[in-house]
């Protein structure tokens, strides 16, 4: 047969070349395809139902439908080796030796180990209970991902599943903690106290600060949040109680970056579409591998070069991603912003292959604000004087500021960026034919490492958007990036008409100068780095008092929240001293769920709730969509929806967790609610009661059903949903109870070219913001933006682009401002427009713009630029240390890393203890040293050396005796090494004493959660993964941005014999003396004839200000 | 340019049946399709002599002869992907690097491959299937009289056959015919080998390019 059929038959060929004129088979040909193509635009844009709600695109992952999580039955994991139940049947009481079943109900959550907010569902062990009643018989047995959640689409990263671990981790606060009366901050006494008397000495405390007249009282509240990860709660806090009070973390974080996109488009920060980009173009590792929203941003890259993208990496360190990226370019750190204007001088000077300019000139024309620029030509001028251009142009046409601009970069040549960057020009020009050949479908996420570490480092930003802006990649299109607030929900503070009041709190009519000081008018976020050199600053308060400013001496009560500020921050030992200085921090608390360093030196350690144990909406901007993430306690809701209720519904997961055992554990909704109500303005006397007080029942506060219904309300999709569904629509709290099943909600998909939308026009008004603007009061200035007067200012709600009414970006001129006129007029004129300084000259007249660590600094043999601001995707920054998961992968995993030629040239080889001496190039300073162990690697470019800023925990003491507890309390067990520490005021120093491993041995028997944590006798590591090296560090204020820029200058030596590994040594006197040399030499502050603090449209964090609030008077 | 919408109904069904037939292993489902039609029949006329058929059922053919013979064809010896014939060193690219995922990410189509179960998009399977996908694209746009987008899924068409399927994948269906061990794959290499060529004649008549510029 075979033979036969190869002869070359001819007239079966024949046959062939009929297809197309007679065969006439079309019955069900089509769907014989197999159909393995999907294609972007058949993607569903909103869910409108709840059937049709988008399970996470073609996940493999597998996961029980969510009809079955309420009880979803699934054999043992250890039990079925026996021999699985064909062999011995299921576990009955006929059946004894039946394989075990368990009954789980899968409450979903959202993760709080990091800012993405991924879905969780926590397997809670419900069988036993059902048959018992007992509450104590439910545990979670395990935390897994929730696959209805659009952007982590069921997956998650090592940290995500630790939360089973943190959940019962040995050494968990188990009741709120107060310290010894009679005791002194730091001295490690403590007794148990309760919540009801923690609330009743807090809650009197903030009645007579909100009741005081003085004039500094409203300032004397800081709520000092680490990751927030919840959209919007916090500020309402210092809000409702009328006061400006409120620190985030963000200047040691992100805030050079953010500067960028606010100078850019007036956004807190980009927000790229990485599935659709041809081009992933990554400063740092971050997307890629440890931050921002690592695991969903990896797993969207993934997608993309699934389909052919090319990943860069610019880093002097070969991250993860570095090493699986196409290209990996190693940048000398802080310089990235003359490799951004080399690739915008080609882009803007070079043409395509067809000969075609490479500018998007549609784009660039349409949505740039170009023509303000040229019509400023006072400004032009002053580019003439600073030499940037040769000539005021003639003409103010786009034509002629292409022109211009084109000469103006010309200078960034690749002889320039090999020499400033330290990258080989054949990396450099392999980068630009990929930025090139990707066209407008370039993707990126600008953040930490060459924005946050630098003086300067907001330009890394501000230039690393320009060559996307003139290629097109910026206008939010596929593939390309946009702005955040498009692709993120805030509701978590929006319950108010679950109230009394029915509305927001009224706006605080105060300034905090501790937050925001007048040297840093244009700070992106609260100088909150800064926050105890600024309180033990005597002089500086007189002088800015003696103008007029009313600063406060002290701080009546200071609330780190998750928050370990003395760990993190740098300058450690300053954090110290200020907490044990009960004159300048009266009383102190932490909402922290795990021990730290911070919360050995406050007043109270008040155990709140981790991942799987509070309520938070949390939302990211991960793609270009909006949705969800409902964090919920899963005890508690196990609980309710088995028929238990809470004996008082304002605190039911109080009661929750106490019942199941887990605690006094609490949550933050209901814990300041409750503290409102019942401890700071019981009678609403002080206005503040109304706003935590249930509208349903004004005599109770809030509940978190009550709340969070109110909240969702917001949202259309999904409220239109709940109110219609079978399921839902009866039940008192629609919105509430469908999240509380699913945990996610995708509100908004496929957001693309947002900023072309049209604006809203209803009757003869135009709605923007909230509001609606009669037609005849919107005025159009000759660029097209539409302006109204909003109290007292014109304000933009529009702009007319090719004839089109549109709502725009966010900015003043509702375009992306290469020209940014508000910067200039706030006293920076020559930095309102993307520039680098191109010689030696200029970085000493721009110094503003140059790295503290730039290799102009790097005089001698030894010195070094130090690459602190890494992540290590396994870490929490402050909250690991309560996995024992999470430490046993961290273990010995953060040494120093010094290239193998600056190895060799100095001897040093892979193990060697080397002493790390931290010196500041702007006042000559020595700030001390640290030990850490040396291995030499090419994976970090020379001249540069790499200590992620993560590890080296530390405690005082192993454990602590707490009267009326039955067993010793453990401290960071599994984490921590204990350390000796001395501390004089002007020298600190901490030594390590002992591993973790013994101390954690001898109590053994008095472990905590031992049966959920089987494997705790494995500890096999004994915790020195690194030196604090946080406190060596002087606090670096960027002079414009605000932010901590984190790189070091170092010297390096061998470890003399005395030293240890984990050894810091740090003279804090001149930590001081460096904070106040960046302060005083570098800034421009507030002067005699400005009239306000800052940039109206500036966003400014915390709770709402009046418009007063931002009058000032300057006295000479 | 003189489309029928027969035309295109019919290149997308024979685009269907070849790209099933090569992606992966056939299943009773679609033995009974070509069962059941005459027309599908004539075009594999080893195929439809073959006495086997009457013999056994069509489980029993798939797991004794099809699943076998699938099996050597793309899987023990012949490589049934485009960069296997178009790299110097013979190497599956199946990662970013392989150019024919760009093509596919520019026209905004993602390959499932896990759904596929192959190990890179240049698959013979994937490839037919990417232009049964263009042709079912193709009858939405006549559907809607859009002539241009019409024009330009031929142009697309053309090169894709041009540049990819035509510059490699004669070499792998003429190994396969003469490997192949049953009716159904001999037949069905010769239909795609002939379908191909003839297709590819057919996008140049309907855009009046010259024959010189054929391959």
């Amino acid at each position: 047969m075979v033979k036969k059929m190869n002869k070359n038959d001819s007239s079966f060929f024949e046959s062939r070349r009929t297809f197309l004129k007679g065969t006439a088979y079309t019955v069900a040909g089509a769907t014989l395809a197999k159909g393995v193509f999907s294609t972007v635009i058949d993607t569903p844009a909103m869910a409108d139902e709840l059937k049709s709600i988008p399970l996470s695109n073609g996940t493999p992952l597998h996961y029980p439908p969510l009809e079955e999580w309420d009880s979803f039955k699934e054999l043992d994991g250890d039990d079925w080796k026996r021999g699985g139940t064909g062999r011995n049947g299921v576990e009955s009481e006929e059946n004894a030796n039946g394989i075990k079943v368990n009954e789980f109900m899968l409450v979903p959550t959202a993760c709080s180990n990091c800012e993405a907010a991924c879905g969780l569902t926590a397997w809670v062990e419900v069988g036993k209970y059902k048959k018992t009643g007992n509450p104590k018989d439910l545990f979670v047995r395990k935390y897994m991902g929730n696959p209805l959640h659009a952007g982590s689409r069921g997956r998650n990263c090592a940290k995500g599943y630790a939360v089973q671990s943190q959940m019962y981790d040995p050494d968990r606060i188990p009741f709120p903690l107060k310290r010894a009366p009679g005791s002194k901050r730091g001295e490690g006494k403590w007794i148990r106290s309760s919540w009801d008397d923690a609330m009743k000495e807090i809650g009197a405390k903030l009645a007579k600060l909100v009741k005081s007249d003085s004039p500094t009282a409203k300032k004397e509240f800081i709520y000092h949040v680490g990751r927030p990860n919840e959209n919007g709660f916090g500020p309402r806090v210092p809000q409702s109680l009328g006061l400006d009070g409120w620190d985030s973390h963000t200047n040691i974080c992100s805030a050079g970056a953010r500067e960028a996109t606010i100078q850019w488009a007036n956004d807190d920060r980009n927000s790229p579409d990485f599935a659709g980009s041809k081009l992933i173009f990554l400063q740092s590792s971050h997307a890629g591998d440890a931050g921002h929203y690592f695991q969903q941003a990896a797993g969207r890259i993934a997608d993309a070069r699934k389909k052919g993208a090319k990943l860069v990496v610019m880093d002097p360190r070969l991250s993860n991603s570095a090493g699986m990226a196409d290209l990996w370019v190693p940048v000398y750190p802080g310089t990235e912003a003359a490799l951004y204007l080399y690739l915008t001088n080609r882009i803007l000077n070079e043409k395509d292959i067809n000969g075609d300019d490479l500018v998007n000139h549609n784009f660039v024309k349409n949505w740039v604000n170009w023509d303000r620029l040229m019509a400023n030509k006072e400004y032009l001028a002053l580019l003439v004087e600073k030499k940037y251009i040769k000539a005021v142009p003639e003409g103010d046409s786009y034509e002629d500021f292409i022109k211009m601009i084109s000469e103006m970069y010309s200078h960034y040549t690749l002889d320039f960026v090999v020499k400033e960057c330290r990258v080989e020009a054949r990396t450099i020009e392999k980068l630009y034919d990929m930025f090139i050949d990707a066209g407008a479908r370039i993707s990126t996420y600008i953040w930490r490492a060459g924005t946050i570490a630098h003086r300067g480092g907001w330009m890394n930003g501000r230039t690393a958007f320009l060559p996307l802006v003139l290629r097109g990649a910026m206008a939010g299109d596929i593939g390309g990036v946009s702005m955040h607030h498009w692709h993120e929900i805030s509701v978590n503070g929006r319950g108010e008409k679950a109230t009394v009041a029915g509305k927001q709190p009224a706006k605080v009519d105060a300034w905090n100068d501790l937050a925001w000081p007048p040297e840093y008018p244009l700070s992106t976020y609260e100088m909150s780095h800064m926050l105890p050199h600024m309180l033990l600053d005597d002089e500086w308060r007189n002088n800015w008092n003696s103008k007029g400013l009313n600063i406060p001496e002290k701080i009546s009560v200071y609330v780190p929240r998750m928050y370990n500020p003395v760990w993190i921050n740098p300058d450690g030992f300053r954090w110290i001293e200020a907490l044990k200085r009960e004159d300048k921090i009266e009383l102190s608390f932490n909402l922290s769920p795990t021990w730290s360093e911070t919360n050995w030196y406050c007043d109270y350690v008040l155990p709140v709730g981790l991942a799987g144990e509070r309520h938070d909406q949390h939302s990211s901007p991960t793609q270009p969509s909006r949705w969800l993430a409902f964090r919920q306690p899963a005890l508690r809701v196990a609980l309710e929806k088995l028929g238990w209720e809470a004996k008082q519904p304002s605190r039911g997961t109080l009661e929750a967790h106490m019942a199941a055992g887990l605690g006094e554990i609490w949550e933050e909704v209901e814990f300041w609610a409750t503290m409102m109500v019942e401890y700071v303005d019981p009678d609403g006397s002080l206005g503040v009661r109304e706003s935590w007080a249930s509208k349903k029942d004004p005599k109770r506060a809030v509940t978190i059903a009550e709340w969070y219904d109110a909240a969702f309300d917001n949202l259309p999709n999904l409220k239109k949903t709940a109110s219609e569904h079978p399921k839902y629509k009866e039940k008192p709290y629609p919105n509430y109870e469908m999240m509380r099943d699913m945990g996610t909600w995708l509100e908004e998909d496929n957001i693309y070219r947002p900023q072309e939308k049209a604006l809203r026009k209803e009757g003869d008004a135009y709605i923007a913001h909230g509001h609606k603007y009669s037609v005849d009061e919107v005025e159009k200035d000759q660029f097209g933006t539409l302006l109204v007067e909003h109290e007292g200012e014109k304000k933009a709600i529009g702009v007319e682009v090719d004839g089109e009414l549109m709502q725009g970006f966010h900015t003043l001129s509702k375009k992306l401002e290469f020209f940014s006129e508000w910067f200039a007029e706030w006293k920076w004129p020559e930095y309102a427009v993307p520039i680098y300084p191109k010689n030696k000259e200029e970085r000493k007249t721009m110094i503003h713009l140059v790295t503290q660590v730039h290799h102009d600094y790097m005089e001698k043999e030894n010195e070094f630029a130090l690459n602190t601001v890494f992540r290590l995707p396994y870490n929490i920054h402050t909250r690991s240390v309560n996995s024992k998961h999470l430490m046993e992968i961290s273990q010995n995993h953060n040494p120093v890393w010094i290239n193998t030629e600056d190895a060799k040239r100095m001897n040093i080889k892979q193990g060697d203890a080397i002493k790390v001496n931290v010196t500041d190039t702007v006042t000559g300073l020595d700030s001390g040293y640290f030990i850490a162990m040396a291995v030499p690697t090419e994976a970090t470019m020379p001249g540069v050396l790499a200590n992620s800023h993560h590890a080296g925990r530390w405690k005082l003491k192993n454990a602590v005796d707490i009267p009326g507890f039955s067993h010793q309390l453990g401290v960071m067990g599994l984490g921590a090494p204990l350390y000796d520490m001395t501390m004089d005021g002007k020298i600190g120093t901490l030594k390590p004493k002992e591993g973790l491993k013994d101390a954690m041995y001898e109590r053994r028997d008095s472990w905590q959660f031992k049966e959920f944590n089987k494997d705790l006798d494995n500890i096999w590591w004994d915790g020195l993964s690194g030196a604090w090296q946080n406190a060596v560090a002087p606090s670096h204020p960027d002079p414009i941005a605000g932010n901590h820029a984190w790189h070091l200058k170092v010297a390096i030596e061998p470890a003399g014999a005395e030293d240890t590994i984990g050894d810091i040594y740090v003279n804090y006197e001149n930590n001081m003396k460096v904070m106040q040399g960046w302060r005083d030499k570098l800034t421009r502050p507030l002067q005699v004839g400005d009239t306000i603090r800052r940039p109206r449209h500036m966003k400014r964090t915390g709770p709402a200000l009046s418009h007063e609030a931002y009058n000032v008077e300057i006295k000479g | 340019m003189d489309i029928k919408l027969e035309d295109i109904e019919m290149r997308r069904d024979i685009y269907a049946l070849i790209s099933r037939l090569m992606i992966t292993e056939v299943d009773e489902e679609f033995l009974e399709i070509i069962e059941k039609n005459s027309e599908m029949l004539n075009l594999l006329p080893n195929y439809k002599a073959w006495g086997k058929r009457k013999e056994f059922s069509n489980k029993i053919l798939k797991e004794r002869y099809y699943d076998v013979d699938f099996t050597n064809l793309s899987l023990l010896h012949l490589v049934p992907y485009e960069t296997f014939y178009t790299r110097d060193d013979q190497m599956i690219e199946s990662g970013a690097e392989n150019p024919i995922l760009e093509i596919y990410d520019a026209l905004n189509f993602t390959v499932r491959l896990e759904e596929a179960r192959v190990i890179s998009g240049d698959h013979i399977g994937v490839e037919l299937e990417f232009m049964y996908s263009l042709c079912d694209t193709m009858l939405k746009a006549f559907e809607e009289k859009d002539n241009d987008a019409i024009h330009e899924i031929l142009l697309i068409q053309r090169g894709f056959l041009k540049d990819h399927l035509l510059n490699w994948s004669p070499m792998y269906l003429i190994n396969m015919k003469k490997e192949s061990r049953t009716p159904l794959y001999h037949d069905g290499a010769e239909l795609t080998l002939q379908f191909i060529l003839e297709d590819y004649e057919y996008l140049n008549h309907q855009l009046k390019i010259p024959l010189v510029e054929k391959i």
